[in-house]
């Protein structure tokens, strides 16, 4: 796998304000990312520093890697988390015109603003002005103004916010298939059961500085926490595992969070002694257990 | 790449200003306006044909020397006259008084006036008579009448002025002052349409999108030649609707003289939306909302109107020339003045190149500083940059 996408050690202060305190990030060729944090943990800001848009304090910003140029960005996508686009401007227009500014002909920006315009459900709102459109619809159009030039970087800032269910497949599709054809992918959301689903990788920021990344696998199994859930047969008896955390609980249901060290087997024998057992599990906490985790820390 | 992204960013302010609706009923009023003043003169014109008529009471003048009287006088006056006994004088001088006759003609020849003598009817009857008597004369001496015509022939009279003059010359007056107009209205609306594009890319966060592909040097130039050129565009349409209708209705006769203004005067127009698209360009990218625009732009007003007021006072002759020739020379005050200058013909060949060299250098240094500031402010959002923060800037320095 090459080696695309490289963020290291990014600081970035605004006056007094540190926003970035050491980012590490990579993505590489062909691989969906997924870039988590809280609000103010510096996503925003280490996307603009990819992107050149804002002036780092240190660090670097690599492609390939090496140094990325102006030349590369040219070749990034960027969907900016708030709508980027000219309000007055027709769809296929607009489309175009990005098109144009990131170097294509006049010719072949027309033609696949047509193209892009179809592909995110928008083929018969060609002649609309962004105005007009919902706000899903306009998401639909700023991501067809990433796409345009066919990027080989694609910079996503909160690609599904506002987006209903049916968007957010379409966009899912999109962003896979860009993947397939080689496309680095990095996007931050908020959405992290939309997250789990779609990204392979993830990295976690909290307070400027890379708390965590890897395989959602990976991160999940690392948590010092695992999820012990028990449906009984009957009665909800008074049984909790030792070290464990009750966590709440619909009716007939017994949720703890116990140390990663603890025997299943052991607690489910535990378990088996005080009252029927109709299901359990024992696994990892979710992706968006291990971020609050991180955040709190 | 950069030209054509400048070039790409031009064509879209040209095209979506162009169709809004706003422009084109303006730019029509405009042409309308500019067609009817010629047509006007046409339709209803102020007639040097039409001679003034002027009613001459005679007193013992036979009418064939009353025939030669209205003959000399026929180009300036339309002359009518009525017969009065010598002994009629009282209801001469009753006439008189009432205007039922402008002026009286006695033998003599004595005119007769009411009170004051009329300075055109004097002059014009004065000429007529002296012609008369030098007919008369000649004709004592033998000499034809051809001889005697030629005898009367006016002689030209050429005129030259030891200072020049300040007075105002008709048309080219009238085309110094449209110079004047559009120096000094198009930078204010053009300038600050170009303030409000900048505005609206960083309020819809459109900007992060461009400049992801683009300088903002780059934004910049495209936004202030777009913009600079669909005002030259509008001004081109008003004045060819002008050239038209003078060309059309023949209503004045345009000095070809006129014609070697133009050139200084689209340098001149052409610097002065340059410059100021620049500078509100630039003013824009110091806010984040439209509401705030206004807390800004008064800077720019200020050299605008200065030149404005002083290229009128230049008119009317009652400005400094120290001042007019300090102005003319500044960039940001040079396109107003230069038109009026060089209309007056006050203005030397090498203060026309030195003050269009300030103007050139002046919008590159502009451009440059703009440049500078704008890498900085066109990201920043929420409260206005402040003046102190420009300033250093503009000097390459960074803010926070």
């Amino acid at each position: 796998m090459s080696s695309g996408l490289g963020v290291h050690g990014l600081h970035k202060k605004f006056g007094d304000t540190v926003a970035l305190d050491g980012v590490d990030l990579d993505v590489p060729r062909g691989r969906l990312v997924g870039f988590l944090g809280p609000n103010g943990a510096g996503k925003t800001t280490t996307m603009r520093g990819i992107l050149g848009l804002s002036a780092m304090d240190a660090g670097a910003v690599t492609w390939e890697g090496r140094p990325m140029t102006e030349q590369d960005r040219h070749h990034i996508g960027y969907m900016p988390q708030e709508r980027g686009l000219y309000q007055g401007m027709r769809v296929l227009e607009h489309i175009a015109y990005i098109g144009r500014i990131a170097g294509l002909d006049a010719r072949t920006a027309e033609e696949r603003a047509g193209r892009w315009a179809d592909r995110v459900g928008l083929a018969d709102r060609g002649d609309d002005r962004v105005q007009e459109l919902s706000t899903g619809n306009q998401q639909r159009v700023q991501l067809a103004v990433a796409l345009v030039h066919e990027p080989q970087l694609l910079v996503l800032d909160e690609p599904f916010a506002g987006l209903d269910p049916v968007a957010v497949s379409m966009l899912s599709e999109i962003m896979a298939e860009q993947v397939d054809n080689g496309v680095s992918v990095v996007f931050s959301s908020h959405q992290l059961d939309v997250v789990q689903e779609l990204a392979e990788y993830v990295t976690i920021v909290a307070g400027g500085r890379t708390r965590a990344t890897g395989t959602v696998t990976d991160l999940r199994n690392s948590s010092p926490h695992r999820r012990l859930e028990i449906r009984w047969a009957g009665a909800v008896p008074s049984w909790s595992p030792p070290d464990g955390v009750a966590e709440p609980s619909p009716h007939g249901v017994s949720r703890f969070l116990v140390p990663a060290r603890s025997d299943a087997a052991a607690l489910i024998a535990d378990a088996s002694s005080a009252g029927g057992l109709a299901a359990v599990s024992f696994e990892p906490p979710s992706l968006g257990d291990v971020f609050l985790e991180l955040a709190r820390t | 790449m950069t030209w054509a992204q400048a070039t790409t960013v031009a064509a879209r302010e040209i095209r979506v200003r162009a169709r809004t609706r706003a422009f084109r009923v303006i730019t029509g009023i405009l042409v309308l306006v500019a067609i009817a003043g010629p047509t006007a003169a046409a339709l209803w014109p102020e007639g040097d044909d039409d001679l003034r008529s002027v009613t001459v009471g005679l007193v013992d003048v036979d009418d064939a020397t009353a025939e030669q009287i209205a003959a000399f006088a026929a180009t300036r006056l339309d002359l009518t006259f009525r017969p009065y006994a010598a002994s009629a004088r009282a209801d001469l001088d009753r006439d008189l008084s009432d205007g039922e006759i402008d002026v009286a003609l006695e033998a003599g020849p004595t005119l007769v006036w009411d009170r004051a003598a009329d300075p055109q009817i004097a002059a014009v009857l004065h000429g007529a008579l002296q012609q008369l008597d030098a007919l008369s004369r000649g004709r004592e001496l033998g000499l034809g009448d051809d001889e005697i015509a030629k005898m009367l022939t006016p002689v030209e009279i050429g005129e030259r002025h030891a200072q020049p003059s300040n007075q105002p010359r008709g048309l080219a007056m009238a085309v110094a002052m449209i110079g004047l107009m559009a120096a000094f209205l198009l930078p204010q609306l053009y300038g600050q349409l170009a303030m409000m594009s900048v505005v609206e890319e960083k309020s819809t966060r459109v900007i992060e999108v461009l400049l992801s592909h683009l300088r903002p040097r780059t934004l910049l130039m495209g936004k202030v030649v777009g913009i600079g050129a669909l005002a030259m565009a509008q001004l081109a349409v008003v004045v060819c609707g002008l050239v038209a209708a003078l060309l059309v209705t023949d209503a004045f006769d345009v000095p070809s003289a006129i014609w070697q203004f133009v050139p200084v005067f689209v340098i001149a127009i052409v610097g002065g939306l340059a410059i100021y698209n620049t500078l509100f360009a630039l003013l824009g990218s110091l806010i984040s909302r439209q509401e705030d625009a206004s807390q800004v732009m008064l800077p720019v007003f200020i050299p605008l109107m200065a030149g404005f007021f002083v290229a009128q006072a230049t008119v009317a002759g009652s400005a400094n020339p120290t001042l007019v020739r300090v102005l003319t020379l500044f960039p940001l005050t040079a396109p107003m003045l230069l038109p009026i200058r060089v209309a007056l013909e006050t203005i030397e060949p090498w203060e026309i190149a030195l003050s269009l060299g300030l103007l050139a250098l002046g919008v590159w240094l502009l451009i440059r500083i703009a440049g500078r500031v704008y890498e900085f402010t066109l990201l920043h959002t929420g409260s206005r940059v402040g003046w102190g923060q420009l300033l250093r800037l503009s000097r390459g320095s960074a803010i926070d």
